[in-house]
């Protein structure tokens, strides 16, 4: 259903998602790069790897990555969340292993990396799809976390900064509030920043 | 021989990586080891660490042959949905290298106006190196090692610091064991610190120079372990033991020269390393290969399995070791600071397992 819904809303034939796919097998690498000619997949293919898998990653800067789980050039992928300050990037691996999802459930659960069936032509297009949802799907929710974090973090800081300043100048919290505001107006700066500053300021007197 | 334990699970697969330090694996299968404990196992070869985990994380793999920080990697969720993985028994210690291009070693050798070489080689000689680059505006070095989570990335970078070389002053990459070589022979890497057979690889096609090994780093550190879910250990007991039990015979059996180089003979026989016994024989005879032309270096305790000296056990897991790695962990920055560790290492590092090993090889005599 999913996978349907997508198609539809993106039938335009732009290639607009670039897909890095390493996979030894370079036969099974063009049936998949065919079976995706007319789709919005832009497939670049990686046969052998080793040292050049990060200077690739990096020159194409892929939206997803398609990899055999047994290749050996999944600990380069690996290394990428580690030692790279590389964004990490979506990992799919395919795998003739039976259970799946018994490896999916123990991979960070589908976050950034997950596990399909084996690589076939006829089904790559779906598969990655559903990548594609699943992984924005998990994009949204790490923005509104990381953005429901900042505004915690922020309504702190205002409510910190505010009892400083009703210490200091003995005034009222609405009064410390306007004041904080009007600074805010008048330097361009987020409410957030200015109590910050006001913050810093006292901790260093 | 006396059976004394009958394992609840008897079909068993185990994980491991085509490694010279895969040994214990291959003797404990061969010499029917592993049969005589009640045991049917099935070997399978892993291509990369990353997939061993999450196979045996899937429970896929009953038991696996794991880079020694891997299990508090696991335990603590690093890279990874945490899963409690332990270590009841040591594997393999002092396996490792770190090997040079020729390229970069003519650089260090005519940077520093020498014209020996003196193994094991002192990193300030490399950073004389860096130095000269830094002031050319040259590219960075780049080094290799096997996996994040690995002794090899802690030993290349101790190594470095020894010589006042910092992980900003190099690029650091993670390339699998068997395109080291390849990579460094194509100029995408000018080092690595790897495990065996690919340092004798390296030295003996004449691409490489191993200018020091893990035994000269960290003496007598943990290098492979053996590693089970936790959950499996609890339900399958005498299992855990049974595989351990064969494997402490075919450690204690990999002490003598003789029986290693039988071992060399079926790991190049069968083919589970893909390469030939000259490259695979020489760090199981504690002979390290330094340069083409050079003689090899005497490491005694290259690859070692087991000990008999002083009554000191390296197979029986010990805390203070797991410490040290976490320590490793830590300065390398791939754990953050809010991530829990009590207690952690002393639920990994089971020696109580081991212990009770002890008795039952003991009776079994």
């Amino acid at each position: 259903m999913a996978s349907r819904k997508n198609e539809k809303q993106l039938s335009s034939g732009t290639k607009d998602l670039r897909i890095l796919l390493i996979d030894e097998n370079t036969h099974r690498a063009d049936l998949v790069t065919a079976a995706l000619g007319d789709s919005r997949y832009a497939i670049s293919h990686l046969a052998s790897p080793s040292g050049t898998l990060l200077k690739q990653v990096d020159q194409l800067q892929p939206d997803i990555i398609v990899i055999d789980i047994e290749s050996p050039s999944r600990d380069i992928l690996e290394s990428l969340n580690t030692i790279k300050n590389i964004n990490p990037k979506p990992v799919v691996m395919f795998s003739s292993e039976q259970d799946t999802d018994t490896i999916n459930q123990s991979i960070e659960s589908g976050v950034s990396a997950y596990v399909v069936g084996d690589l076939e032509p006829h089904r790559v297009k779906p598969i990655l799809d559903a990548a594609v949802a699943r992984f924005r799907e998990y994009q949204k929710l790490k923005t509104e976390l990381s953005e429901t974090k900042q505004q915690l973090s922020s309504r702190k800081n205002i409510d910190h900064a505010k009892r400083i300043l009703m210490k200091n100048r003995n005034i009222s919290e609405e009064q410390a509030f306007q004041t904080m505001r009007k600074t805010a107006m008048d330097t361009g700066q987020k409410l957030d920043d200015v109590a910050k500053t006001i913050i810093s300021m006292f901790n260093t007197l | 021989m006396q059976m004394m334990i009958k394992p609840e699970k008897t079909n068993i697969t185990i994980g491991f990586s085509p490694l010279t330090d895969c040994a214990p694996f291959v003797v404990a299968k061969n010499l029917g080891y592993f049969a005589q404990w009640g045991l049917d196992v099935t070997l399978q070869k892993q291509n990369s660490w990353a997939t061993l985990r999450d196979k045996l994380h899937a429970g896929i793999l009953d038991a696996a042959q794991m880079l020694a920080p891997m299990p508090i990697a696991s335990t603590l969720g690093l890279g990874v949905a945490p899963m409690h993985v332990i270590a009841p028994m040591i594997l393999s210690q002092n396996g490792n290298g770190i090997t040079l291009s020729e390229s970069l070693v003519e650089e260090i050798l005519a940077v520093n106006q020498i014209s020996e070489l003196v193994f094991p080689l002192d990193a300030k000689l490399l950073k004389n190196v860096i130095e000269k680059r830094k002031q050319h505006g040259s590219d960075k070095l780049c080094f290799a090692s096997v996996f994040p989570f690995s002794c090899h990335h802690y030993q290349l970078q101790d190594w470095l610091l020894s010589g006042n070389i910092t992980f900003e002053d190099v690029n650091i990459i993670v390339v699998p064991p068997s395109n080291m070589v390849d990579s460094m022979l194509s100029g995408d890497i000018d080092g690595f610190c790897v495990g065996g057979p690919w340092n004798a690889k390296a030295v003996r096609g004449g691409s490489g120079v191993t200018v020091i090994t893990s035994y000269d780093i960290w003496q007598d550190y943990p290098e492979k372990v053996l590693g089970f879910l936790s959950s499996f250990a609890t339900s399958h007991p005498k299992t855990v033991l049974a595989i351990c039990a064969a494997l402490k015979q075919a450690c204690t059996w990999l002490d003598s020269t003789p029986n290693r180089f039988e071992t060399a003979v079926i790991m190049s026989r069968e083919g589970i390393l893909g390469e030939p016994l000259e490259v695979i024989a020489p760090s199981l005879l504690g002979s390290c290969l330094t340069k083409k032309g050079l003689s090899p270096r005497h490491v005694p305790s290259y690859n070692q399995f087991s000990t008999t000296l002083g009554g000191l056990d390296i197979n029986r897991p010990d805390i203070k070791h797991g410490f040290w790695l976490l320590e490793k962990i830590k300065n390398c920055q791939q754990i953050s600071a809010d991530v829990e560790t009590d207690g952690v290492i002393e639920s990994i590092f089971r020696s109580d397992i081991y212990a009770q090993l002890a008795l039952l090889i003991d009776k079994k005599g």
